[in-house]
This record gives C-alpha cells, sequence and structure tokens, in this order.
C-alpha cells in the first residue's frame, strides 16, 4: 500500500451563521494515499468544496482530526500551514485566479519564488513547466491574451511548480467548454500517472470518470464510494 | 518575485489610478512640504536678516519696534560710551525720518532717510563709493535709483521731515555718493541713507541728536554686551538677535506657525484618507486573487509586505514628486506673500531647511504606514475559504 498523505478521522465543519449553525461537511473519514486519484461529486451546497478547502489546509475542521503526513492540521500555526501548501500541496480553481499583470511564465514562477527557488532553477523548471501543458510558445503571453483552456493549463502549471505530492482542483473544468474540458481533464490524467495524488470536485460526471475512486456526498456526508 | 517588485506590477494593473493616487500624494505632499517650510521660514529668514547686518544687539527707549518707540536723546554721546565697553567692536545710533523726493513730474516719490552716527554704516554699497561724513551727500537705494534713473554723482531735491509731514519742510538738494542696498528695506521702499547732521541739516534740527535704535557689533557673547549696555544705560533697552528674533516670533509671525501646523495636520488628513480608500479599493477588487495565493501557499505576512509595498510606492513616487513641486509652489507663494506690507524685502516665508525635508520624509513614511493599516488588515485577516467560495458563487 502507497504512503497515506491525508487521513481525515471523522472530520466535520460548521459555520456559524446568523440563522443557526450550518454544518457543511459531517462526520466524514477518508484516507487519501500517494498517487491516489479521488473525484468528489454531489449536488450543489453537499460539502465538497469545504472538504477540498480543509483536504488542502485551508480551512480547519470544527471537530475531528485531519492529518497531513501526519502532521495534525489544527495544530499548526498558520505560517506552517502556508508552508505546508506552498511545498506539497497544489491547489486549482475554477476561475483560474491567474494574476492578470504577470505573464505565463511569471505566473508559474510565482510560487517558486515564495519557496525560495533560485531564478535560474525557477527558470528551468518554468520551461519545463509549460512544455508539458504545452504553451511553451505562450510564455511571455498574460492572461487576457490566452484562452480559458491555455489559462487552467498555466493554472495547473503554477499549482505543480513546487512539485506539490497533492493537487487540489475544485471544478477545473467548471468554465470550460466540453472540448477544452477534455483537454485538461487529459493533462490532469497524467499529472496523476506522473505520480502526484489527485482529489478533483467537480459536477462533471465525466471528469469523475476518470478518476479512480469517486466519492459522492450529500448533505455534508460521504453517501457512497466508489472504485473505478 | 519579492514583495515590492510584486507591488510594482499590481500598481500597472490600473495604471490610471495608481497614476491618480502618485499625483494626489504629490500635490498633497507639495502643500505638506510647504506648510513645513513656512512654519519655521520667516524665523530663518529674519534670523539671517538680522545676522546678515553684523550687528547683533539692537539698543532701543522701550521694547517696542524702533520707530514706533520714543527716541533716545544724546545719540552721539550714548554710541561713544557703548563704543568703548569692552568687547564692543563698533556702535552707530540710527535716525529714521521721512522724505520726499521731488522729480518735477506729478507728486514727489516719498520714502525714508535713515540718518547715522558712528563709523560703520548698516547698508552695502552696490554701486558707486559710500558716504563721506561731508553736509548734503547721501546713499540711495536701487528702488530710488530705477524709478528716477539715478547714477552716482547724481543731484537730488528732497524735503525731509523728522516730526512732521516732508511737505512742510525746506527743499535740500543732496549729491548721491552711490547706490546701496539696506538689510530691512521694504519691496518697493525708497530709502536714502546718510549721516545724522545731515538728515538733521535737512530737518531744519541741527542740534537735537536724536536716534530710534543703536546697532552694536560685539567681539564677544552678545548677551554680555547687551548686559553691559543695560548697566550704564539703564534707561535703555539692549537685546540681542536672539531677543530680537523672541519678540519677534510673539508678534505676527506665531501666526504662520499655527496656520502651517493646522493646514500640515489637513493635508496629512487628506494623504491617508486618498491612500486608505486607494489601497482598500484596490484590495477588494482582488480578494480572490489574493485568497488564491494564500491557498497557494503565499504567507499571511507576505501579502500584508505586497499592500504596505504598494502603499510604500504610491506615497514614494507621489512623496518624490512632491519635492520639486512643493519647490515650485513655494516660490510662488512666497513672492505672493511678499506683497503684504511692511515686509523688508529680503525676507521670505518659506525658507528651506534640512529639518523641514526630513520631518516631510518622516511624515510621508508615517503615512504611508497608517494609510495602508486597514487594506493590511482586510488581507491579513482574509478567510481563504470562505473567499474562494464567495468568488465562486459571486
Amino acid at each position: 500500500m502507497s504512503q497515506v498523505i491525508i487521513d481525515a478521522a471523522h472530520v466535520t465543519r460548521e459555520f456559524a451563521m446568523p440563522a443557526g449553525t450550518v454544518t457543511a461537511v459531517r462526520d466524514v473519514s477518508l484516507h487519501i494515499h500517494q498517487g491516489d486519484y479521488m473525484a468528489v461529486r454531489g449536488p450543489s451546497g453537499c460539502g465538497k468544496s469545504t472538504l477540498l478547502h480543509m483536504l488542502g489546509c485551508v480551512d480547519a475542521p470544527t471537530s475531528g482530526t485531519l492529518t497531513f503526513d501526519t502532521r495534525d492540521i489544527a495544530r499548526l500555526s498558520d505560517n506552517e500551514r502556508s508552508l505546508l501548501r506552498l511545498r506539497q500541496i497544489g491547489f486549482v480553481f475554477q476561475r483560474f485566479f491567474l494574476l492578470p499583470m504577470l505573464t505565463a511564465a511569471e505566473n508559474i514562477e510565482l510560487p517558486q519564488s515564495e519557496a525560495g527557488v533560485g531564478k535560474r532553477e525557477r527558470q528551468s523548471r518554468t520551461r519545463e513547466l509549460l512544455d508539458y501543458v504545452g504553451l511553451a510558445a505562450r510564455a511571455e503571453h498574460r492572461p487576457s491574451q490566452l484562452s480559458g483552456g491555455e489559462m487552467q493549463r498555466v493554472a495547473i502549471a503554477r499549482a505543480l511548480a513546487n512539485r506539490p505530492r497533492l493537487l487540489l482542483a475544485d471544478e477545473p473544468t467548471g468554465e470550460l467548454d466540453e472540448a477544452t474540458g477534455g483537454q485538461i481533464a487529459l493533462l490532469l490524467d497524467r499529472v496523476n500517472q506522473d505520480g502526484t495524488a489527485l482529489v478533483i470536485v467537480t459536477h462533471d460526471a465525466d471528469l469523475a470518470s476518470r478518476s479512480h475512486r469517486v466519492l459522492m456526498m450529500r448533505d455534508g456526508r460521504i453517501e457512497s464510494e466508489q472504485a473505478q | 518575485m519579492r514583495a515590492l517588485a510584486f507591488a510594482a506590477r499590481s500598481l500597472t494593473r490600473q495604471p490610471a489610478r495608481a497614476t491618480l493616487g502618485m499625483l494626489g500624494v504629490a500635490a498633497v505632499g507639495a502643500l505638506l512640504f510647504d506648510m513645513l517650510l513656512l512654519s519655521e521660514g520667516m524665523i530663518v529668514s529674519m534670523r539671517d536678516l538680522l545676522d546678515r547686518t553684523g550687528f547683533d544687539v539692537r539698543v532701543t527707549t522701550t521694547p517696542e519696534m524702533p520707530r514706533t518707540a520714543p527716541r533716545m536723546e544724546n545719540a552721539t554721546e550714548t554710541v561713544d560710551a557703548i563704543q568703548k565697553l569692552p568687547d564692543v567692536r563698533t556702535a552707530i545710533a540710527i535716525r529714521f525720518a521721512d522724505v520726499a523726493i521731488e522729480h518735477g513730474q506729478g507728486e514727489p516719490l516719498t520714502g525714508t532717510f535713515q540718518g547715522i552716527v558712528g563709523a560703520s554704516r548698516p547698508w552695502t554699497v552696490m554701486k558707486g563709493r559710500d558716504l563721506h561724513d561731508t553736509a548734503a551727500e547721501i546713499v540711495i537705494n536701487r528702488i530710488l535709483a530705477n524709478d528716477l534713473h539715478l547714477e552716482p554723482g547724481a543731484a537730488i531735491v528732497a524735503r525731509t521731515s523728522c516730526d512732521s509731514s516732508p511737505n512742510a519742510s525746506l527743499p535740500v538738494t543732496f549729491h548721491v555718493s552711490g547706490i546701496v542696498s539696506f538689510p530691512f528695506e521694504l519691496a518697493n521702499e525708497i530709502m536714502i541713507g546718510g549721516t545724522l547732521a545731515t538728515l538733521e541739516r535737512a530737518c531744519g534740527d541741527v542740534t537735537r541728536d536724536q536716534a530710534d535704535m543703536v546697532l552694536v557689533t560685539s567681539t564677544g557673547p552678545s548677551d554680555a554686551v547687551a548686559t553691559a549696555i543695560g548697566r550704564i544705560r539703564p534707561d535703555l533697552r539692549a537685546a540681542t538677535n536672539a531677543q530680537m528674533l523672541g519678540r519677534v516670533e510673539q508678534g505676527g509671525f506665531t501666526y504662520f506657525r499655527q496656520i502651517s501646523t493646522v493646514l500640515t495636520t489637513v493635508t496629512v488628513a487628506f494623504a491617508l484618507l486618498l491612500i486608505c480608500v486607494l489601497l482598500t479599493v484596490s484590495v477588494n477588487q482582488r480578494l480572490g486573487e489574493i485568497a488564491a495565493l494564500r491557498a497557494l501557499g503565499f504567507s499571511r505576512r507576505r501579502v500584508v509586505a505586497d499592500v504596505l509595498c504598494e502603499s510604500a510606492l504610491i506615497v514614494g513616487t507621489g512623496g518624490l514628486l512632491s519635492l520639486p513641486l512643493g519647490a515650485l509652489l513655494a516660490m510662488w507663494l512666497d513672492r505672493i506673500l511678499k506683497n503684504l506690507p511692511n515686509i523688508p524685502a529680503d525676507l521670505h516665508f518659506f525658507v528651506f531647511e534640512p529639518g523641514a525635508l526630513l520631518l516631510h520624509l518622516t511624515l510621508l513614511v508615517v503615512t504611508a504606514f497608517v494609510a495602508a493599516l486597514y487594506p493590511m488588515q482586510i488581507v491579513a485577516r482574509l478567510p481563504i475559504a470562505a473567499t474562494l467560495r464567495s468568488e465562486v458563487i459571486s
């Protein structure tokens, strides 16, 4: 059995709202192993994104324990969590969130620069990633000069910049047409084949069908889990 | 990409907004710089003017300013007595009188006649020569020379009055030996200098020997000389330049400082609001991106530093622009204010001092930091997950 990256045990996330407490994720337990490819599906508001945010250490459970490499997320300081995300976790967002004033190459360099990678190594890794996502010719283009699919490919390259062990993608094809979404799905397949564990939150059944495991969520709970 | 470079790139996203912010800071900064120059400018300029005359003790009959205080009697004897004190290099007495210069083209030109007793002169010769102690020889200032196209060697006819209107006295012909600069002459003021004897003869007052003021140059501490003068002439008030400056400061000059303090506070507050609003709007438009950067592993400290650097760049660039702008504005305002009545032509309201520049820069640095506090707080407290969720929903 490959190494466990994330171990979530009876994780619950509640939000205090003016109208009362809302439980977004209820008593969820799961493991994510090195090289896993997992899709999380379910209706809107079922807690998929909240679960993803907890797995990505940008949110902490209200109860239960969530460990990353045996480190309890709840016990880490904000700075330690930032460092963990920077070096171990990559994020891909539905809306890309590329910085519009930077070129594609600069967007990919940014997390490496934050991680203290030297200039020469950064540039080499950026070229390698642009090549990997098929955008070597677009290195100096700004996001406004790229199509939606190209922007998402740059966002994936940015997420992979510091060689994370886990890549989290929240509706990565949500803003794209079917054909472009298919290209992104192929790219994500390749990322996983190259050894990065992948967790995708998606409404897209085709995308989910490419994963090894599909979690179905409803009302904050895992309704079912299918291995594929 | 370090925080400063990142902040510079962030500003280029909205070049118009960033430029407006910088220009706003430049305008406010220029005003702030000018207010700081104004707060001490007149005092610095007056001190310089007093020091430039070469006299460091001024003697009058009362603490009032010369020409408003009663005259002292026996001017020649007083000057001689002061001259004999230790640590006194030279002493001169000055009497002021009104003068009307006839020029054959309508109304006579009116001005001030300074009559001097003593070895040195309170003026600087610009053209020609200084006067000899002979009757009817005078020096004139450039204003009069220009008005009547006079050169050294020319003659003028003037009526001088020590007490009443100059028109009541008899016309006297004077010979111009030189064109001089008087340290306290007002803008557009006509001034004539001569010996006290010349002045009194012109007034028809040959025996009065009165003076409005005695000026003393000391070789030692001016405080000690002022005390010594008070000892030998307890009826007179001797004041050092510093004491004179104190008197002046207690007069109208404090208003300028108060005005400058109020306007400095207003301009700093305006700069704070301007930068704070610009940064807050900018940060609020980028919450999704900032949350994404945090999710990608950017530390809280880093995203806060980005905002602070943006503030520093706007204020820094605007602050640099504010210096030449402020200097130009100060020159323009100085020219306007010097048209106020009874202001010596060589007195300036805005005077550059390193201390003012240092205070200006300090205030700008503090402004950049304080203005960024609120947007920095927004960024520091940004809930990553909730922001990413709301960005998707919106």
